[in-house]
């Protein structure tokens, strides 16, 4: 059998030799090693003090690291009976003061460069170029986004905007907790009920960006996803004068077809396009705003405008008639 | 000489069976063996909570567990881990340890003791049966945010047992902290000054006084949701005037302390270890019994670095920050001084060595992920994600459970009087340590890849479900580790080598007496003048041998 230290250098080598093989596959497409390639000048902000905080993180693994492996090593037994002692050194009080004293410098180094890029990330540019940021309201629900624009538009989970323009969005919820996140445009901030939080964005390419909710909000978290679709001026002023007449359409894929199926087939929700209650405009409005039994009160908070279209949208397109069998 | 060996508790006849006995003891160290026992069955329930996520999660799309069944899993799997697992069980080393340690007979209150388990054990035993309540139990996460955990988003009893099981567990923890503390501080061996109690006391005096600060915090926070769920108050229900956000704090002033409350007495036991295998004296006595103090103190500042997404005023965002790396220091202090300690030793590679070296080696990982979630403009990036998930599972699996089983190792002998099996202890640590890194090492490249927290399901393919894959792989790995320590306890239990007083050749108190102890721990006590007791008694004999 050979010696317990020779057993772990080997295995130590071959962990060292996969992480290194899945680290250079990985790196071939930033396969996760830092933040995704940032679209927006905040999180590109975000994304350099990720950088410098790793310099100063990878130095410090690698000399523990480093150290622990070679006092492991050099230290070892060597077939010495448990009773040969080491020297009794009880510590030193010089070495114990710098190895603290250095991490103070290091931690120092980092808070003051990302206070440094705190102000880019965190305040709205004033853009006065432009008129002022463009500001969107961000509405949280169980388990889908509204967005209102400026005209008073509304999208449900596709946010459109403008590229090169800075967009400020102000962010609440109308159930349960959620978190605005589009990872290539900047942090997450919270959408708690009763509060408002905003952050801000100024995509820098044509594109759609990914979303998703990163607060824990219930059964359908997992499929509370949002898209940020950036487009040229021109388009973005063609698709505002185009929402209202899609808006029923989009209310029921977000807020509607996630539980009860595309067609209304029914999914985690109960079948409902032969239920008589769509066509029914009062109780159904009843229904979607208060919620009942596991339906979340979706419609919370809409506007009489909202809840028209839908109702529409539902008689004309997803009600197929009671079934004679029922 | 003569009366000390008279003080057997009379016992009568009704209480001297098996089971009665045991039902009924107010013994610290059969207390302790309880409490330990009963995590470990805990911990066997919560990694199994774990391993039916991992499958889930294996691939994409994957429908092996339903979605609601999946938030029951993590919400009780994060309980579970932290109320019944490594809380109780290093109440459970504390109460075995820390008497012997400090030369006692018995804790100070022993039937508040007994009470402290059952209440746990109890406690436990209604979260898990919480599962057969109307809708099942508790699916808010193990946090329990409101408005998600108010009555109207989470209908049904098992947001209630959830918020009683605490209750119990709270109540378990502070009676038994309150009683360490009253142990630790007033029945010490004679000579055994605050510079000579061995460093785990120290983490459980630090421990102990956390608990007793933080508790009643969460008790307030999860009463007051139990008024807004069954009474009709509305706390924290923005909708009639309440506040979610102060929900928050009240659970974070809690539970980021609660955090600390898992690492030391880790952080404890691997400061016993350490210089016991590398046959020298810990290296700055004074610098960790002082940091231990440090982050405790320290602990209680932090709890906003929670909830950096929130939107706290900047003063408040950055007040937390940097309060946050101040913590990094002492704990850098620590771990340089354990690396000091194993220099120039004669260092034995025994399996309790090994995790108290794996400890180092893995929690240094999540020590320094937390300065990217500490500088909170990083944190907002990957808060939320699975890079939290992979840091806090370095710290509370690397750490807190390296820990645990580095103690199990090394007090196995003391407690039960047979040593643990080195070959399959070794098997067993290797196992652990491979599969630990392979499954929570790719959680955090997934964490910035854009993957959340608590989803059931996800539709990417490519490197995303390869991490995934690779991360459950890992969980497969760590469970056939721990499988293998199963099995060294039974074969232990029917055919280990039987120990001596001190097989390790060790430093503190315990090692003095018999193994296992008598009811009374002790016959006679040194008088102490060092931190290292035994070792002193050790030389002495050594010399008048000599001489």
């Amino acid at each position: 059998m050979p010696p317990p230290v020779r057993r772990k250098t080997i295995v130590l080598v071959l962990v060292l030799g996969a992480v290194l093989a899945l680290a250079s596959v990985a790196h071939a497409g930033n396969g996760g090693f830092a933040p995704l390639t940032p679209h927006s000048p905040n999180a590109r902000r975000i994304n350099d003090s990720y950088v410098w905080i790793s310099i100063f993180a990878g130095g410090i693994f690698v000399l523990v690291e480093g150290t622990l492996l070679w006092f492991v090593v050099r230290y070892r037994r060597r077939g010495r009976p448990r009773t040969v002692e080491g020297p009794q050194i009880h510590g030193a009080t010089r070495l114990e003061l710098i190895w603290t004293g250095i991490p103070v410098l290091i931690l120092a180094a980092i808070a003051s460069f990302v206070f440094y890029k705190l102000p880019g990330i965190q305040d709205v540019p004033a853009a006065k170029a432009e008129g002022g940021p463009l500001r969107i309201q961000v509405n949280a629900h169980q388990f889908y986004w509204q967005f209102t624009y400026p005209d008073g538009s509304i999208s449900i989970d596709e946010l459109h905007a403008p590229v090169n323009r800075t967009v400020r969005v102000d962010i609440t919820s109308q159930d349960v907790d959620h978190s605005w996140w589009v990872p290539e445009l900047g942090g997450k901030f919270d959408a708690i009920p009763g509060h408002r939080t905003h952050t801000w964005f100024k995509a820098d390419q044509l594109g759609t960006y990914r979303g998703r909710c990163g607060e824990f909000c219930g059964v359908f978290h997992a499929e509370m996803k949002a898209v940020v679709d950036v487009q040229t001026r021109a388009e973005y002023t063609a698709w505002l004068s185009s929402a209202a007449s899609d808006l029923g359409r989009s209310e029921w894929q977000g807020a509607c077809a996630k539980c009860h199926g595309p067609q209304g087939e029914g999914g985690y929700g109960p079948k409902i396009s032969n239920n008589a209650l769509l066509t029914q405009a009062q109780g159904l409005e009843q229904l979607i705003r208060n919620g009942r039994n596991k339906m979340p009160p979706v419609a919370r908070g809409w506007s009489d405008e909202q809840v028209r279209s839908l109702v529409a949208y539902l008689k004309q397109k997803v009600y197929k008639g009671t079934s004679s069998g029922g | 000489m003569a009366a000390r060996a008279t003080v057997e508790r009379y016992r009568p006849d009704w209480r001297q069976g098996r089971v009665i006995s045991w039902a009924t003891t107010t013994d610290h160290k059969r207390i302790g063996i309880l409490y330990i026992a009963t995590s470990l069955v805990f911990f066997a329930a919560g990694g199994i909570l774990a391993l039916l996520m991992r499958a889930q999660l294996a691939q994409a799309n994957e429908h092996f567990i339903t979605r609601e069944s999946y938030n029951e899993l993590f919400t009780i799997h994060g309980t579970t881990m932290i109320f019944l697992v490594v809380v109780p069980i290093f109440a459970g080393f504390a109460n075995y340890l820390v008497p012997l340690m400090i030369g006692a007979r018995d804790v100070a209150f022993p039937r508040l003791n007994a009470m402290s388990y059952w209440l746990f054990l109890f406690g436990g035993i209604t979260l898990y049966l919480s599962f057969f309540a109307k809708y099942g139990a508790s699916r808010s996460g193990w946090y329990g945010y409101p408005p998600l955990s108010d009555s109207f988003f989470s209908p049904g009893n098992g947001q209630d047992l959830w918020i009683l099981s605490l209750h119990l567990l709270s109540i378990s923890s502070l009676v038994g902290a309150i009683n360490f503390l009253a142990t630790i501080h007033n029945m010490r061996a004679p000579g055994m000054s605050w510079m000579r109690i061995p460093l785990f006391v120290w983490s459980i005096e630090i421990y102990a006084a956390l608990l007793v600060l933080v508790l009643p915090v969460l008790s307030v926070g999860l009463t007051l949701l139990l008024l807004d769920r069954q009474a009709g108050t509305h706390f924290f229900i923005p909708q009639n005037g309440g506040n979610a956000i102060l929900y928050q704090h009240f659970f974070w002033f809690f539970g980021h302390p609660e955090v600390y409350i898992m690492i030391l007495p880790a952080m404890g036991i691997i400061s016993e270890v350490l210089p016991v295998f590398s046959r020298k004296p810990i290296f700055g006595y004074k610098a960790i019994a002082f940091s231990t103090v440090a982050i405790g103190f320290y602990s209680m500042l932090v709890w906003a670095h929670h909830m950096f997404s929130v939107g706290l005023p900047n003063f408040l965002n950055v007040f937390f920050m940097l309060s946050s790396m101040v913590i990094a220091v002492p704990t850098g202090v620590k771990i340089f001084n354990w690396l000091a300690t194993t220099w120039r030793g004669n260092l034995i590679f025994d399996t309790a060595m090994l995790w108290a070296l794996g400890f180092i080696a893995v929690f240094t990982v999540g020590g320094l992920s937390g300065i990217f979630l500490a500088a909170f403009p990083v944190d907002w990036q990957v808060t939320d994600t699975y890079y939290v998930v992979a840091h806090m599972h370095y710290v509370l699996f690397g750490g807190s459970v390296f820990g645990i089983f580095a103690g199990l190792y090394y007090w196995w002998p003391k407690i039960f009087g047979r040593m643990l099996g080195e070959r399959l202890g070794k098997a067993h640590f290797w196992l652990v340590f491979l599969g630990f890194n392979l499954t929570f090492f790719p959680q955090h490249m997934l964490g910035l890849l854009g993957m959340p927290r608590r989803i059931f399901t996800y539709q990417e393919h490519g490197l995303f479900q390869a991490y995934n894959l690779l991360s459950t792989i890992g969980s497969g790995v760590m469970a056939l580790g721990i499988l293998l320590f199963v099995v060294n306890v039974i074969r232990t239990s029917r055919a280990g080598v039987r120990a001596v007083n001190d097989p390790w050749l060790a430093d503190t108190l315990e090692w003095y007496t018999t193994s296992p102890p008598p009811p009374h721990n002790f016959e006679t006590l040194p008088y102490i003048t060092s931190a290292r007791p035994v070792r002193d008694l050790r030389r002495r004999l050594a010399e008048a041998g000599r001489a």
